[in-house]
């Protein structure tokens, strides 16, 4: 059994680069979502500690605090930073209507494109009431103050904590790095009419061009390049040749590309949706879904 | 103008001192209070004792319902009413009173993802294990939360809570996880906190902060308290300096009312 998720895992990095380009064909991401999502993991931190339990360690240079920081620091992304990025892209009136459901209008076949969007709004504004214990919460300016208030003081927070370091734990990405880049690349992409979270975010210097950085290392833009080469030359210090740090290379564009997918549609609520628009997917993803493992 | 108002308030907040008979309630000691609300209120407890500021402990069977937010516990304090902990350490913090001010950028960036890293685990799991757990809920959690009231307001309050808090787990992910699951999770975050801790004494070494506190609360209430199965207590006692965090604590700051602790032994 191990193996067979090893060989999955290890064809995973080549099916996931030639997909997506994440900011391009979310549809595309569904599918490789689906195969994750079979362990039935709904969060992405659950998705790092399952990946450490079986054993697929990009972090197994950190040290034993290093690890426990990542856990704490992935809380605080999923308490104070994922409930703004919600509201701001499928509750702020604005940011909602003027770019989420027209991307949806605009990208998902009929007659899903007017019947999800509204459906994932719902259930997320649902969901925000539900998790700030108010169930007569209404989206305005007294929950945006309050989300926002959270986000900002969150995305300070990792600046400080980045400092001058190039990635959190140093020298070499990390679990924690992928987990952040998920979470804050959106922002830094998406134009938002309400950008105020796009505002702090730029002015952190540090943290923008933490993301540029992986952005530019992992996702360099429009090219097509083999996915097999692509994996290997992800080494960013580090031998490419050691067998180890090979292994972990790959590990880690995965990661980038499972963390900013998952990023970006767990923001989309494609995750929570227990039934997924299954007929979106391309056909030759397939063949993934029927491993089960 | 609102920042104005905020600044007003924290000015007239640090006029005044701390006076003597700030209270914290919380739900009635022996027969009502849960897990996870022990839990919040010892941690309390436990960062105003660091901070040497007294505070009386009223238990109430309608605390919850006094609270501004419906969590308990809260204070009242001159004739301000704040509740949990992150809002009272603000509070504080605005009165003079603090814990953390000597830290640094990363170490205070780090506090504050540790926090939440409890929060986000270890009270989750309380409330799961206690709610969402048929057995512990009919046995343990229905019969507490309801015993100051009578029929058929009892059944009605205890139901009633018992689907908000398995709509929210629902909301978070955690509906469909077993108990297994949890005491998993469980298990994880307390690795991380014997991790992070290391040998030192507290989390910021010599000195305690409100992450000590909170850390404690959980940990001394999950230690301290009778549920269905002792698995959960289990997980901690297997992480011998997290055992000696809590004594310590439990020895420097409430050694004259080791009795009074809310012990909240549940059969």
């Amino acid at each position: 059994k191990q193996s067979k998720a090893y060989a999955k895992f290890a064809g995973a990095p080549l099916k996931v680069h030639k997909i997506t380009n994440p900011w391009r064909s979310p549809t595309g991401i569904l599918p490789a979502l689906k195969t994750r999502e079979e362990g039935s993991f709904s969060q992405p931190s659950k998705i790092i500690i399952q990946l450490r339990k079986q054993k697929y360690n990009a972090d197994y240079d950190l040290s034993a605090k290093e690890c426990a920081d990542t856990l704490a620091f992935v809380s605080l992304l999923e308490e104070k930073l994922l409930p703004a990025l919600i509201y701001t892209h499928w509750v702020d009136a604005k940011n909602y209507v003027d770019v989420t459901r027209r991307w949806y209008a605009e990208n998902i076949p009929f007659p899903l494109n007017f019947l999800l969007p509204n459906r994932i709004h719902g259930r997320q504004l649902e969901r925000l009431r539900l998790v700030r214990g108010d169930p007569t919460l209404e989206p305005g300016e007294q929950l945006e103050k309050e989300l926002y208030h959270d986000a900002l003081e969150c995305m300070t927070l990792l600046s400080q904590r980045l400092g001058s370091q190039k990635f959190f734990f140093g020298d070499s990405p990390s679990s924690l790095d992928a987990y952040v880049f998920g979470h804050l690349a959106p922002l830094l992409k998406i134009k938002l009419p309400n950008g105020k979270l796009q505002q702090h975010l730029n002015s952190l210097d540090n943290l923008r061009q933490f993301c540029t950085n992986i952005l530019v290392l992992y996702f360099p833009s429009e090219s097509r390049e083999a996915p097999a080469k692509k994996v290997s030359n992800h080494a960013d210090g580090g031998d490419f040749d050691n067998e180890p740090h090979k292994r972990r290379n790959q590990i880690l564009s995965v990661l980038f590309a499972v963390g900013a997918m998952l990023g970006y549609a767990f923001l989309s609520g494609i995750i929570t949706i227990k039934h997924t628009p299954a007929r979106l997917e391309e056909p030759h993803v397939d063949e993934e879904e029927e491993e089960e493992d | 103008d609102s920042l104005l108002g905020e600044v007003l308030v924290v000015e007239l907040n640090t006029a005044e001192p701390w006076p003597e008979n700030a209270t914290l309630y919380q739900p009635l000691r022996e027969d009502q209070i849960l897990l996870s609300d022990c839990a919040s209120s010892l941690a309390v407890q436990a960062y105003l004792r660091m901070c040497g500021l007294p505070v009386r402990v009223c238990c109430r069977a309608n605390a919850e319902y006094m609270s501004p937010s419906g969590k308990v516990p809260f204070i009242h304090v001159g004739n301000q009413v704040v509740s949990e902990l992150g809002p009272i350490v603000q509070f504080t913090k605005a009165k003079g009173h603090s814990l953390s001010d000597g830290l640094d950028d990363v170490q205070r960036a780090e506090m504050k993802a540790y926090m939440e890293l409890v929060n986000n685990m270890l009270l989750t799991a309380e409330l799961y294990i206690q709610w969402c757990d048929d057995t512990t809920s009919s046995e343990i959690t229905r019969p507490r939360y309801s015993s100051p009231y009578s029929w058929p307001l009892n059944h009605i309050l205890a139901y009633q809570k018992q689907w908000e808090v398995r709509r929210k787990m629902n909301a978070i992910g955690w509906a469909g996880k077993t108990l297994e699951q949890v005491y998993e999770d469980v298990s994880q975050c307390c690795q991380a906190l014997s991790q992070r801790l290391g040998t030192q004494p507290y989390f910021f070494n010599k000195q305690p902060t409100e992450l000590d506190a909170l850390v404690f609360g959980h940990l001394f209430t999950i230690l301290t308290t009778r549920l269905t199965s002792d698995e959960l207590s289990e997980k901690i006692k297997s992480y011998s300096n997290l055992l000696s965090f809590c004594r310590r604590i439990e020895q420097t700051y409430f050694e004259e009312s080791i009795g009074k602790l809310p012990l909240g032994v549940i059969v």
